[in-house]
C-alpha cells in the first residue's frame, strides 16, 4: 500500500512524540514571556496582553461557526454579555451590589449568590452556552442571510435586555468596581485551553464533519452527517467560551454597561477572523493578536496633529475606520486574509525549514 | 415483491409540473439496475425522493421491512442507501482522504469527548478509518491523489471520489447518477469493471443513471425506462433496445436537442 509509509509506521509516532515535547517547549516559554511581564512590564503593556488573550478567546470560539461551519452567525456579543453579566454577579460582594443597584434592588437569588471568580467564570460560560442551546432551534432551522438576521437580533435582544431589567443588571447604569480578578495568567490560561479545545475538536471526526457541512451541506447529509446534531456542538462550545472570555473581561476594565456588548463588538471579532483567515484557528489567533496591538498603535491617528503650523483636532473613532478599512481591503483583495484555511503546525515548519535549507 | 427494497406509487409533483409519476421498483440483493430516459425524465428526482433529499407527494418507499418515506436524508443514508450526484458534490475545500473519512464519521463509536481528549479507543478508531479511507482510494485509483484538494482533482477523478465517498459510508444500496458523465470512452470502460468489481466485493445493490446506452447495456441486468414522469417499459437490455416506446421516447427527444 502507498499510503502506508506515508501515514503509518513508527515515523509517525516519533513526530507525535516530537510535537507534544515542542507544545511544551512553547506553552514554557511563553509561561516565561508571561512571568517577565507580569514582573518587569508596564501597565501599558500588560494592558494589551490581557486584551490580546481575551481576543484570542473570543475570536478563536467565534471562528468556529463563523469559518469552520461556515455560518454567518452575528450575534456572539449576547453570550460575551450573558458570561460577563453572569459572573459579574456571583463575584460581587453583597455589599458592593447594594452600592451598585441604587434605583432598584437586585433581585433576590442575585443578590445573596457569590462565588469564586473560576466558579463565576464557568458559570458564566455555561449560561452562555445554555443560552445557545435555546435560541439553536429557531437560529437551525434557517440558513444564509436568515440565519445572520436571526442572530443579529438575538444579540440586540440581549443588550436590550440587559438595559431594561434593571433589577438584574442594573440596566444602563451597568456594574461598578469590580474586583480586579483577571490578570495574565487567567487570560492567556483560559486563551490557551480555547485555542487547544477548539483545535482538538476541528481535527477530530466531529469538525470534519462541521467542514463537510460547510462546503455542502446536502452532500453532508446524503454520508449520514446531522447537521443540526453537529452546528449545535460547535454552537455550544463557541457560546461556553465567549461567555468565559466575558467573564474575564469584566472583571478586566471592572465597569460593565450594556453598551460594551453592541454589534460593534461583534463587528470588531469579525474583522479579526476575516483579516486572519476565515476557517483558521491560526488565523484567528493572528487576528485578535494583531487587532489588541493595532488598537493601541492606532491612537496616533486620534491624536491632534500639528501639520505645518495647522492645528488637525484628534477624531475619537478614527480607529474603527482605519479598521473598517482594512476590513474592506481584505475583502475585496486577499478575501483569504492572512492565513487562508491554513494552520500552523510544527510538521509544516519543519517542512519548510528543511526545504528552505535544501535549496540553499 | 421484495422485503429488500421497494418503491411504491411514487408521485413528485412541483407546482405544475408532475416530474415523477406513480414510479415502482422493486430490488433483490445484488441486483444491478439501470435507471434510463430522456433529459427531465424524472430520474434524479427518483433518486431525491429514496434518499429523502425532497419529500414525495405520495407513494412509499420500504426498506430492510421499514417504511422510510419521510426519513431524514441523513437518517436513510445512515441506513445503508448511499448515493453519487450527478453535478458532482464533493467537499472540494477539503483533501480527498478527507472527502472519504466524513463518510465513516455517522459509524464513529467514540463520542464527543473521547475525540476531545484523544483517547486512545478515539485515536485507534480515527487510525482504522484513516486506513480504510486509503484503501477505497487505493481501490478507485485515487490513492496518489489522497492528499490533493477535492475540487483540484480532474473531473473523472472527481467522479471516481463521489464513488469512493458513498462506498465509506458501507451502504448495502448505492444509487449512481450518471457516474460515466464527462468520462471519455476508455474510462467509461473501465468504470464497468469497477462497478461489477465493487458490487461484488461489497456485495452492493446497485442503482444507476446512465445517458451511455452502451454502458448501461453493458453493466444492467435489468432497465426502467423513465419519459415526462411516466415510466414507459422495464425488461432486460436486449428487450429495451427493441421496445418502441423508447424508440420514439429517445428520437422524440432528440429532435428536441
Ligand atoms: N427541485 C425542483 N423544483 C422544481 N422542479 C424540479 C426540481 N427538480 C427537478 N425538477 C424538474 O423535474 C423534472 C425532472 O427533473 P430530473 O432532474 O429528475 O430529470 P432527469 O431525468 O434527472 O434529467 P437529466 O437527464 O437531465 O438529469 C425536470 O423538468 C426538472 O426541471
Ligand atoms: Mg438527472
Amino acid at each position: 500500500m502507498p499510503g502506508a509509509s506515508l501515514f503509518g509506521g513508527w515515523r509517525l509516532m516519533e513526530r507525535t512524540r516530537r510535537n507534544a515535547l515542542l507544545n511544551l517547549l512553547a506553552l514554557l516559554a511563553l509561561a516565561y514571556a508571561l512571568y517577565l511581564f507580569d514582573r518587569y512590564g508596564t501597565d501599558y503593556q500588560v494592558r494589551i496582553l490581557n486584551n490580546m488573550a481575551i481576543f484570542i478567546t473570543l475570536a478563536v470560539s467565534y471562528n468556529l461557526i463563523n469559518g469552520v461551519c461556515g455560518i454567518l452567525h452575528l450575534g456572539p456579543n449576547a453570550f460575551v454579555a450573558i458570561g460577563a453579566y453572569t459572573s459579574a454577579l456571583l463575584t460581587m460582594s453583597p455589599m458592593e451590589k447594594q452600592m451598585n443597584y441604587i434605583i432598584e434592588p437586585l433581585m433576590w437569588p442575585f443578590s445573596v449568590l457569590n462565588a469564586p471568580f473560576l466558579v463565576a467564570l464557568i458559570a458564566g460560560g455555561l449560561l452562555a452556552a445554555f443560552f445557545a442551546f435555546l435560541i439553536s432551534f429557531p437560529v437551525f432551522r434557517v440558513r444564509g442571510d436568515y440565519l445572520a438576521i436571526v442572530t443579529l437580533g438575538f444579540g440586540e435582544v440581549v443588550r436590550v435586555i440587559c438595559n431594561a431589567f434593571q433589577s438584574v443588571t442594573n440596566g444602563p447604569l451597568g456594574l461598578k468596581g469590580l474586583a480586579l480578578h483577571s490578570n495574565l495568567w487567567w487570560t492567556w490560561g483560559v486563551a490557551v485551553v480555547t485555542i487547544t479545545a477548539v483545535s482538538k475538536l476541528v481535527q477530530s471526526s466531529y469538525g470534519r464533519a462541521m467542514k463537510a457541512i460547510r462546503e455542502d451541506e446536502i452532500a453532508a447529509r446524503a454520508m449520514g452527517i446531522d447537521p443540526f446534531k453537529h452546528l449545535l456542538m460547535a454552537f455550544l462550545i463557541s457560546a461556553f467560551f465567549s461567555g468565559v472570555a466575558g467573564g474575564l473581561l469584566a472583571h478586566l476594565i471592572r465597569t460593565i454597561s450594556p453598551t460594551l456588548f453592541t454589534f460593534f463588538l461583534t463587528f470588531n471579532l469579525l474583522i479579526m477572523i476575516v483579516v486572519g483567515g476565515l476557517g483558521s484557528t491560526t488565523g484567528a489567533v493572528i487576528g485578535a493578536a494583531l487587532f489588541a496591538w493595532g488598537g493601541e498603535a492606532l491612537r496616533i491617528v486620534e491624536q491632534p496633529v500639528q501639520v505645518a503650523g495647522l492645528k488637525i483636532p484628534g477624531i475619537p473613532g478614527m480607529r474603527m475606520v482605519v479598521f473598517s478599512l482594512i476590513l474592506m481591503v481584505v475583502i475585496i483583495f486577499a478575501r483569504h486574509g492572512i492565513m487562508g484555511r491554513h494552520e500552523f503546525s510544527w510538521d509544516w515548519l519543519f517542512h519548510k525549514v528543511r526545504f528552505g535549507a535544501a535549496r540553499d | 415483491m421484495s422485503h429488500f427494497f421497494r418503491a411504491e406509487q411514487l408521485v413528485m409533483r412541483f407546482g405544475g409540473l408532475t416530474a415523477v409519476n406513480d414510479f415502482s421498483i422493486s430490488m433483490e440483493p445484488g441486483e444491478l439496475v439501470g435507471l434510463i430516459g430522456p433529459n427531465g425524465a424524472g430520474k434524479t428526482t427518483v433518486f431525491n425522493m429514496i434518499t429523502g433529499a425532497i419529500s414525495a407527494t405520495s407513494g412509499r418507499v420500504v426498506w430492510l421491512g421499514e417504511e422510510i418515506t419521510q426519513f431524514p436524508l441523513h437518517v436513510i443514508a445512515s441506513r445503508g442507501i448511499a448515493r453519487t450526484f450527478q453535478n458532482i458534490r464533493l467537499f472540494t475545500d477539503l483533501t480527498a482522504l478527507d472527502n472519504v473519512m466524513v463518510s465513516f464519521h455517522h459509524k464513529l463509536r467514540a463520542n464527543f469527548w473521547d475525540a476531545m481528549f484523544g483517547l486512545p479507543a478515539y485515536r485507534r478508531e480515527e487510525r482504522r478509518i484513516k486506513e480504510e479511507s486509503l484503501e477505497l482510494l487505493q481501490e478507485m485509483g485515487l490513492a496518489h491523489m489522497a492528499m490533493e484538494k477535492a475540487g483540484a482533482l480532474p473531473y473523472g477523478k472527481q467522479r471516481r471520489l463521489e464513488i469512493a465517498r458513498a462506498l465509506a459510508t458501507k451502504p448495502r444500496l448505492l444509487l449512481l447518477d450518471e457516474p460515466a458523465a464527462g468520462m471519455n470512452p476508455q474510462e467509461t470502460l473501465e468504470l464497468v469493471g469497477l462497478v461489477r468489481e465493487l458490487r461484488d466485493k461489497y456485495a452492493l445493490t446497485i442503482l444507476l443513471i446512465e445517458h451511455d446506452m452502451k454502458f448501461v447495456m453493458r453493466l444492467c441486468e435489468r432497465i426502467k425506462v423513465l419519459d415526462y414522469g411516466y415510466t414507459i417499459a422495464e425488461g432486460t437490455p436486449a428487450e429495451i433496445q427493441n421496445n418502441p416506446e423508447v424508440i420514439k421516447a429517445y428520437l422524440g427527444s432528440q429532435t428536441h436537442a
